[in-house]
């Protein structure tokens, strides 16, 4: 189901309230003017899985969903250093290229190839 | 750089004494100068055999090859009847590291300090084509192409992986590097 | 007075490259930090530069201690993505490859972790003895030990020998009987009891909450396997039960996966009989794939660690997005949750337990 960014955290609360209490994984896929933020929740009962999709303009911050769901906080991590997005209400530590400072998101189509590459 | 004066040092000191052993105009100079020749190749030899057949390596495996390295250490392709024993976990106390998978940039401070921890005389195989030449990941962004560039290597083990024989192969070669067999 | 440790990145009992930063109080937990990403390669940076088949040989070494599992999860959405359905024989020979490759897997496991609680080599040589012979067999098969690279399109690329089923059945009478010498070595052993029992328990809503998977989760209690919820292949036909322990500590971990190796012994013996003949081969690689007909495709499978699912986004000849969910990435960061409160020594008991593979958890 596809929702504003405003609408996100009731949203989740009122799905995590009906049964949907397990966060399976958060992922973004970079359309080139906007960015698309996927959360795949599912229901351990009867075992039913949900999408949730919100766009985000290049530059927006993410509210965080760590008091709904206490897994999210490795997946909000790399997603903040990959994509490049900021992420509202807790300060977000850098978990897969932590001593790389030179390096600003790598999963953006943005990040050329060869602007690390030496040959020899 | 400092080792290469102390070398120098080494060899004039060597040769003053053999010089001034020359000199020494004694009935039995002659005897003793042969026998101290003597004693020096017999002691060398045995300082090379004993190191040869003696090589502890240390356990550095870090991705994929190090599966093989497992197994190359347990019962069917037997390590410890070539010497090869007891994989050490601290670098004081081995001689030689296989450097075995892939190495980021965010590790490769911590094995340069590893290398320089080793006493020496010390040798590094490179075991796996990651650690060869940066393997299937030469493109990413994230990896150094090949162990080479930050320490010193005496023995490429290429495959992905190789096969634990293959190492054997490898080990055998370096016990004829250390052996003096094969010039530097 | 808090005092603070480092267990560093190269480390026996690390599986790979870990770097823990400990705070103790005397010799009790306070919290653990891990520091990750000593083995990043960045594959799904990597995938969208490459063609869909080319692909197959980097997802094998995200996972390198069971490689078919992640190709057979890789190949899987991408027939999804194309509209291929894999032939009946097909279905059958990859699942008796799969479960080969969990039981290799969780030899590794019981090795390792008997080496992580100081019993020093014994376990390690017996599990890595009965691993090269299940290799072995796969060598038969596939003609490689280690990264077999033989799922295609629709099937496989070579077809099982002829003698495999006298060969598997051999190789399954020993491995029963080797599994009863485990459990006599270990389960009396008062050192491993008191290692293992009460130590790291985790409870059933904890597991839920934190979004552990795997054996991590079926010994919480929670009943939940990805081969019964969301069948694939041919285990709806070959009445499948998952391993569930209740008591969520070490223990209880290390039960599941030893009755996993026994029920994978189970399945084997039941697909070799119900087997159809026919032919198993899929498409042979070429340049110039077939058309791709989805944009968007979900895969699920129950890989030895836990589940994994596969997110892609396709382009026409290369994925636009390729978003892997690894399980060994979320079991570690509960590790945080389950070890405030143990004892320091209590802390490798733990970390062996939750089964992590460093190259999965840094893709």
């Amino acid at each position: 189901m596809k929702i504003k960014k405003e609408e996100l955290i009731e949203k989740l609360r009122e799905l995590s309230s009906n049964g949907y209490n397990y966060l399976v994984k958060i992922t973004a896929v970079d359309y080139i003017d906007h960015l698309e933020v996927i959360y795949f929740i599912r229901n351990m009962q009867n075992k039913k899985e949900e999408n949730v999709r919100l766009d985000l303009k290049n530059g927006e911050s993410l509210p965080t969903v760590i008091e709904i769901y206490k897994s999210a906080d490795y997946y909000e991590r790399e997603l903040s250093e990959m994509f490049g997005i900021a992420i509202e209400g807790r300060e977000v530590k850098r978990l897969l290229l932590e001593k790389w400072d030179g390096l600003e998101a790598p999963l953006r189509k943005s990040f050329q190839w060869g602007s690390d590459y030496k040959s020899g | 750089m400092s080792d290469e004066r102390f070398e120098n040092a080494k060899r004039e000191m060597e040769q003053l004494v053999v010089d001034s052993l020359k000199n020494y105009k004694a009935p039995v100079g002659a005897f003793f100068t042969n026998l101290k020749e003597a004693t020096k190749a017999i002691a060398s030899g045995t300082i090379r055999w004993s190191r040869k057949n003696s090589l502890w390596p240390m356990q550095f495996g870090l991705a994929c090859c190090a599966m093989e390295l497992m197994d190359f250490g347990s019962s069917r392709i037997d390590a410890e009847r070539k010497g090869y024993l007891l994989f050490r976990g601290t670098p004081r106390q081995c001689d030689v590291m296989i450097v075995a998978g892939w190495v980021t940039k965010a590790a490769a401070p911590e094995i340069k300090r590893l290398y320089e921890q080793m006493t020496k005389p010390r040798y590094v195989i490179a075991y796996g084509e990651c650690a060869v030449s940066g393997g299937p990941w030469w493109e990413s962004y994230n990896i150094i192409k090949g162990i080479d560039q930050i320490i010193p290597v005496d023995i490429y083990v290429a495959g992905c992986p190789p096969k634990p024989e293959n190492l054997f192969e490898a080990l055998m070669k370096l016990q004829e590097k250390v052996g003096g067999k094969i010039e530097d | 007075m808090l005092t603070r440790i480092n267990v560093g990145p190269i480390h026996p009992s690390t599986h790979g490259v870990l770097r823990l930063v400990v705070t103790l109080d005397g010799d009790t937990i306070v919290d653990v930090e891990p520091h990750v990403g000593f083995l990043h390669r960045g594959v799904e940076k990597l995938a969208e530069n490459r063609m869909y088949m080319q692909s197959e040989s980097y997802m094998e070494k995200i996972d390198y201690a069971a490689p078919m599992a992640y190709s057979d999860l890789y190949v899987a959405a991408v027939e999804e993505a194309m509209g291929i359905h894999p032939k009946e024989r097909a279905k059958y020979v990859r699942l008796i490859l799969l479960e080969f490759q969990r039981i290799a897997s969780h030899l590794l496991w019981l090795g390792t972790f008997c080496n992580d609680l100081g019993q020093m080599f014994t376990m390690f040589m017996w599990t890595m003895k009965d691993r090269d012979l299940v290799l072995n067999l796969l060598q038969d098969v596939t003609g490689s030990r280690m990264f077999y690279v033989n799922m295609r399109l629709g099937g496989v690329s070579i077809d099982l020998p002829p003698n495999f089923e006298e060969h598997a059945n051999k190789l399954l009478d020993y491995l029963e009987k080797r599994f009863k010498d485990y459990e006599a070595f270990l389960e009396k052993n008062p050192v491993f009891i008191e290692r293992t029992k009460g130590v790291g328990v985790l409870k059933r809503e904890d597991a839920i909450a934190l979004g552990v998977t795997g054996p991590v989760l079926r010994a919480s209690g929670v009943n939940f396997d990805v081969r019964r919820d969301y069948a694939y292949y041919a285990y709806e036909k070959l009445h499948f039960i998952p391993q569930v322990q209740t008591r969520g500590d070490s223990f209880a971990r290390y039960k599941v996966r030893m009755q996993e190796m026994k029920e994978s012994i189970k399945l084997i013996r039941d697909a070799l009989k119900l087997m159809p003949e026919g032919d198993a081969l899929g498409m042979p690689i070429k340049l110039i794939s077939p058309p791709v007909k989805e944009s968007e495709v979900i895969v699920r499978r129950e890989l030895p660690r836990g589940e994994g699912m596969i997110f892609m986004v396709t382009d026409k000849q290369r994925p636009y997005r390729l978003a892997i969910r690894a399980p060994a990435f979320i079991n570690l960061s509960a590790l945080r949750y389950i070890a405030k409160g143990a004892r320091y020594a209590d802390l490798f008991s733990i970390l062996g337990s939750l089964d992590l593979v460093m190259a999965d958890v840094d893709r």
